[in-house]
């Protein structure tokens, strides 16, 4: 095992892989941005080092400068946390090619993982199913055929698209035409490539991802599925493990073909793959991401391992912990991001800072968090400051303790998802498990926190007054007998 | 009526004030009594608060224009303005501008009829080798300016005038 | 300390009809308040409400602590002079709370002739910032007034005690460190001006407020000058430019809450730290009251009674229970504070009159302050009762009641006459506070021995001239002499010329004297010592 560790990362993911290496006793080397000198991860870690740059998530990703620091204090390996440099092959060669362990894939697993044409081909090629699609890229007539054999409904999307610009839904043959047209006309405009596609739509798909852990010599083991289909914005809230209302077999097959994938690119460190299911059971290869997971606490908690424990092996010769019989699924847990935002706005982030700050605890509750009271949340950095994660015997006792939490959670002075949280666990379409990646829009109407009747609008207009210092004290030291006399008049 | 403080929740204000002290407290909601019962802070942050016999967990922060509060397992955001700057954004503020000192005029931003920010430079004046920026002291519209450039002027001269505001 | 027994029927004819009658007198008091107050012209009204400007009880409302009591003070000040023109005397004072501070406030009442000073005016005016001095209380004033009532100025100008003696109070009260403020929401013109000029500090509402020696008029007249009130004595010009007043405001809300938060940089000064205990309303319901105040001001009633619906669990601790029994005296609370009593129940008689002497005594010995209940006729007279020393003896009650240092505080309760006005505390000697109820007189004596008296007089007179006496001519000066006295002795009269520092209902008494008591506390004890007592 390594004796020291350079985490390049910040917020609550750094501070998760802080406390693994220190368990395991490695001096843990922080990465900070003057921005974030008060932040948690800079005090828990052995050693913090400022990175300077002009703006702050700059810092994070400046690879020459984290090398730099990184050989200065001696770490012999590098965990890159997700997001920033995480799924960047040119830094994982880099840190090699310095002599350092990356905690992560090899640099051309990165590469085909990260090019979604690639990576759906070289699925096809595992034998792992990806939904059918025809690229039109000439005669539009040829398009339509290929388009309709793939069966309806269709979503036709800019191959060089986003945003849902060129995007159309089309139901029946007779449209398909027209819309394709419109679809180029709008790609050409908006991209400057006319170029379209067109895909199996499926409605109502749950997101299905499966953790997988491969050593780089060829064993690869999965750790079961997570649910991730309640999502905001495309970008998910809640997680769970196990997926609610999966059958045996259709779980089998999901986590077989995501050991395959993994096993076929050779897969070193952890990963996931990310599949659509379909309400008819159907499955399609969505990405594989080959980092550590924002949610990978629930699968921690339901397989009882510790994940970054699991990727510092590995990174360092040691070869997975585990083989696929030693990995049992048991309970249910289920995480929520923490995200500083206004649900009431279309979840638009926001800034303010984190007067109060108290973390529920109790049994089965976890909370990985990257913020500390007093801390500022900026437009700096992502909106997400922690999770908490719940893990119960069955699902139901984990909602009612991942509900208890966040009641118990307190984070006032700037606006965050905690309340909105709590709307979704408590919904009953939630809790009979009848999710889609549509849920929160679907349910929009039922998550709007409801109107206060007049005593609780009353009881939190004279709390607010009460917490005003002026007010306060004109309540209580208002001498006597002047305050026992009251409003009289003579 | 007694005088209120106003507290702004999602966008619309409410008046809190103090009908009574003792032997209960008392206090008004847009002029509706209420009985309260505030059990010392369980903490510096935490407050057990009874209104109507409802009770209540009260955790709150106070920054000098917001109170942030979970109550009930919600949390909210409620504005605040002290008396001073409430009444003031119930009205306009400073009409007429004047020098300080005597001096010189240098530069004239200002057009008459035009919308300024509070803040904006109107005028910078020289007086004792120092240049000073005149600056809307209020958001407002320029009703005159009574100086052109290079005019000397003395101590307490108008200088420029906002449009009053009801 | 022992309660009070009670023995008031509450069932009996002659309590009813008591109760009745003085609630019908409570009635019509709080009536007369409420059009003294409130009742005005139309266009009076309309007229400030278009200026932005509210009733001078409404700023009031708005200075003062939410929750928190207001003693206003001779609100039936002027209302049997002028014609009954300027209700209140046209100024609003009183005592409240701002910020946590007692303060005095002293607000002009635009409303009526544009708060212009009639004698009244000033006369309360220089009476409340008198208590300012005497209480060390802050004042706030609330300026909106025209000036001097120019057709009386000779009623309210020269002397000593005139407009002059107002401005020279400001002054005395800023070099005693007693603070002022001025909020200047109308004009101030001529020696209203000194009013902000001579605050410590001041606020002036932006176009509505102006402070000038002369106004347009007079400056017009003087100098031939065309100038408007805000280019004379405006906002801007004196914050600005003269430096007269302090804050700008652009409103009276604004300049309220400046003014608000100026107090709350006042120092808080420590109280002279009386005994106070904790405080229990009385035992006996203060109701009652009306059902013991006789409708006859002739009738005696027992002042027990009347103690016991005042002071705080109508506990009294009764000095010399045995002796001098016309006059109660003892211990008691009010609003937690504890007091000495002196009440009348009848004549005063030598013993009574020495028994209130010494008691008096005592109270200063006890660093106590001092509650007369007055309802006296006088002290004895005849031959008998002036061989036994009744002059001196009252005069020993004069004597140590003037030299007290505690402070003292009068209600007339019912009737006031003659020499026992003086003993007992009577407006001459400085009481810190003092109330009437409404049914009470007062005279040099009872209408009835004056009415006799001078005719009495006129027969003497008529017939050392050897002239023919009409039983007519002697039945209309006994008339006259009795409708003039009953005129004048009412209580409202006294309170029309400020003979006290207002009507008070009684069941309002305790909540009365309990905040005249706090706020004597302000000012520290004097020196102890008396003149020389006639043995």
């Amino acid at each position: 095992m390594f004796d020291s560790i350079l985490i390049a990362n910040r917020g609550e993911i750094a501070c998760r892989v802080i406390r693994t290496a220190r368990n395991l006793g490695l001096r843990a080397i922080a990465v900070y941005h003057h921005e974030d000198r008060h932040a948690p991860h800079v005090a828990l870690a052995d050693v913090a080092v400022e990175l300077t740059a002009d703006v702050p998530t700059a810092g994070y990703l400046d690879i020459s400068q984290l090398l730099d620091i990184a050989q200065a204090q001696g770490a012999q390996c590098i965990h890159p946390g997700y997001g920033f440099l995480s799924e960047n092959a040119r830094f994982a060669e880099a840190v090699e090619k310095a002599g350092l362990a990356f905690v992560g894939p090899q640099s051309e697993v990165i590469r085909l993982m990260g090019d979604k044409i690639h990576s759906r081909e070289f699925a096809v090629r595992a034998g792992v199913p990806v939904s059918p699609s025809v690229t039109q890229d000439g005669d539009l007539e040829v398009f339509v055929e290929q388009a309709a054999k793939i069966g309806f409904p269709l979503l036709i999307k800019a191959a060089a698209g986003g945003g849902g610009k060129g995007m159309s839904i089309v139901r029946s043959i007779d449209e398909l035409a027209a819309r394709a047209r419109t679809a180029m006309g709008e790609a050409e405009r908006y991209f400057a490539d006319g170029r379209v596609y067109a895909e199996r739509y499926i409605e109502r798909p749950r997101h299905i991802e499966v953790q997988v852990m491969g050593d780089g010599q060829g064993k690869v083991v999965h750790l079961y599925e997570r649910e991730c289909s309640v999502q905001r914005r495309f970008q998910k809230i809640i997680e769970e493990s196990p997926a609610p209302d999966l059958a045996a077999d259709l779980r089998d097959r999901i986590c077989t073909a995501a050991v395959e994938l993994a096993a076929s690119a050779n897969y070193r460190n952890a990963g996931t793959v990310e599949f659509i299911l379909a309400p008819d059971g159907e499955f399609y290869f969505l990405e594989m991401n080959t980092r550590l997971q924002v949610e990978h606490p629930v699968t921690e908690m339901v397989c009882g391992v510790d994940l970054v424990e699991a990727q510092l092996r590995v990174a360092a010769g040691l070869g997975l912990p585990w083989t696929q019989e030693q990995i049992r699924q048991r309970g249910h847990a289920i995480e929520c991001r923490i995200c500083c935002e206004e649900p009431e706005h279309d979840f638009r982030p926001a800034t303010g800072v984190a007067q109060l700050l108290r973390v529920p605890e109790g049994e089965g509750v976890r909370f990985d968090g990257g913020i500390r009271q007093g801390q500022a949340i900026t437009a700096a950095f992502d909106s997400m400051i922690g999770k908490l994660v719940c893990y119960g015997a069955n699902r139901a006792a984990a909602i009612d303790g991942i509900v208890r939490a966040l009641d118990e959670f307190v984070l006032l002075g700037v606006s965050n998802n905690i309340d909105y949280l709590g709307a979704v666990l408590r919904h009953p379409v939630f809790r009979a498990g009848h999710l889609h990646t549509g849920f929160v829009v679907e349910h929009a109407a039922d998550l709007v926190a409801p109107a206060l009747d007049e005593t609780d609008r009353a009881a939190l207009l004279i709390a607010a007054a009460l917490g005003v210092r002026d007010f306060r004290r004109l309540v209580y030291d208002t001498p006597e007998p002047y305050a026992s006399i009251g409003a009289w008049r003579n | 009526m007694a005088l209120e403080y106003i507290f702004n929740l999602d966008g619309t204000d409410h008046g809190v004030s103090i009908a009574a002290r003792n032997p209960e407290l008392v206090l008004t909601v847009d002029g509706v009594a209420h009985q309260v019962r505030e059990s010392s802070a369980l903490n510096d942050e935490c407050a057990l608060l009874t209104v109507d016999g409802r009770s209540y967990q009260v955790w709150r922060t106070w920054e000098s224009n917001r109170i942030h509060l979970r109550i009930g397992n919600r949390s909210f955001s409620i504005g605040y303005e002290d008396a001073i700057t409430a009444a003031q954004h119930h009205a306009g503020g400073d009409d007429t501008l004047r020098a300080d000192m005597p001096g010189v005029v240098v530069g004239i931003n200002a057009k008459v009829g035009a919308s300024v920010v509070t803040g904006d430079v109107l005028i910078v004046i020289e007086s004792m080798k120092m240049q000073i920026n005149i600056v809307a002291p209020r958001d407002g519209t320029v009703e005159a300016v009574y100086v052109d450039i290079n005019q000397t002027f003395d101590k307490g001269a108008q200088l420029i005038s906002l449009h009053a505001e009801s | 300390m022992p309660r009070i027994q009670s023995t008031i029927q509450t069932g009996s004819a002659e309590f009813r009809r008591y109760y009745a009658h003085n609630r019908g007198l409570a009635r019509e008091l709080h009536e007369k308040q409420r059009a003294a107050r409130f009742d005005r012209p139309q266009k009076d009204i309309e007229r400030l409400a278009n200026h932005g400007k509210m009733m001078p009880r409404e700023r009031i409302e708005k200075l003062l602590d939410p929750g928190t009591p207001f003693l206003e003070l001779s609100t039936l000040c002027a209302n049997m002079a002028y014609d009954g023109e300027a209700p209140s005397a046209s100024v609003v004072t009183g005592i409240g709370m701002v910020q946590g501070r007692e303060v005095i406030i002293n607000a002009n009442d635009s409303s009526i002739k544009g708060g212009a000073w009639y004698p009244l005016t000033v006369k309360k005016i220089v009476r409340v910032l008198d208590m300012a001095i005497e209480n060390h209380l802050p004042v706030i004033h609330l300026c909106d007034s025209a000036g001097g009532f120019l057709p009386l100025q000779s009623e309210l100008f020269p002397d000593k005690y005139m407009a002059g003696r107002m401005f020279r109070n400001q002054s005395i009260l800023s070099k005693m460190n007693v603070k002022q403020l001025a909020l200047v929401f109308g004009h101030c013109t001529a020696g209203g001006a000194y009013i902000p000029a001579l605050s410590d500090y001041s606020v002036i509402v932006r176009g509505t407020g102006a402070v000038f020696l002369a106004g347009p008029p007079l400056v017009k007249a003087a100098t031939g000058e065309i100038v408007t009130a805000d280019e004379l004595g405006g906002c801007d010009l004196h914050t600005q430019v003269s430096g007269t007043c302090d804050y700008p405001a652009s409103t009276e809300e604004e300049a309220i809450a400046i003014g608000r938060e100026i107090v709350a940089q006042w120092e808080q000064t420590p109280k002279w730290n009386l005994q106070r205990d904790a405080v229990e309303p009385p035992y006996y319901d203060p109701d009652e009251l009306y059902g013991i105040i006789p409708d006859d001001i002739k009738r005696s009633f027992e002042m027990r009674e009347v103690i016991a619906r005042i002071v705080d669990g109508s506990q009294f601790h009764e000095y010399q229970p045995a002796y001098g029994t016309t006059l109660v005296c003892g211990y008691a609370n009010i609003w937690g504070f504890k007091v000495g009593i002196l009440a009348n129940n009848g004549v005063l008689f030598n013993d009574s009159a020495l028994k209130g002497a010494h008691f008096i005594e005592l109270c200063n010995q006890n660093n106590t302050p001092i509650v007369f209940l007055q309802n006296i006729t006088g002290y004895m007279v005849g031959r008998e009762y002036e061989a036994r020393g009744i002059s001196k003896d009252g005069a020993k009650m004069i004597m140590a009641q003037v030299g007290s240092h505690v402070p003292k505080f009068t209600v007339m309760c019912h009737g006031s006459f003659g020499a026992g006005n003086y003993g007992m505390c009577g407006r001459a000697y400085d009481s810190r506070m003092l109330f009437s109820w409404p049914n009470h007189n007062i005279g040099i004596m009872g209408g009835e021995q004056a009415a006799k008296t001078l005719s009495e007089v006129k027969l003497r007179q008529l017939e050392r001239r050897g002239e023919k006496v009409e039983q007519s001519e002697l039945d209309r000066v006994y008339r006259e002499t009795l409708e003039a006295y009953q005129h004048q002795m009412s209580a409202y009269y006294a309170t029309s010329e400020l003979w006290d520092d207002g009507i008070v209902d009684p069941i309002d008494t305790r909540n009365a004297l309990g905040m005249s008591i706090s706020a004597a506390l302000n000012a520290p004890l004097g020196a102890q010592g008396y003149g020389i007592f006639r043995f």
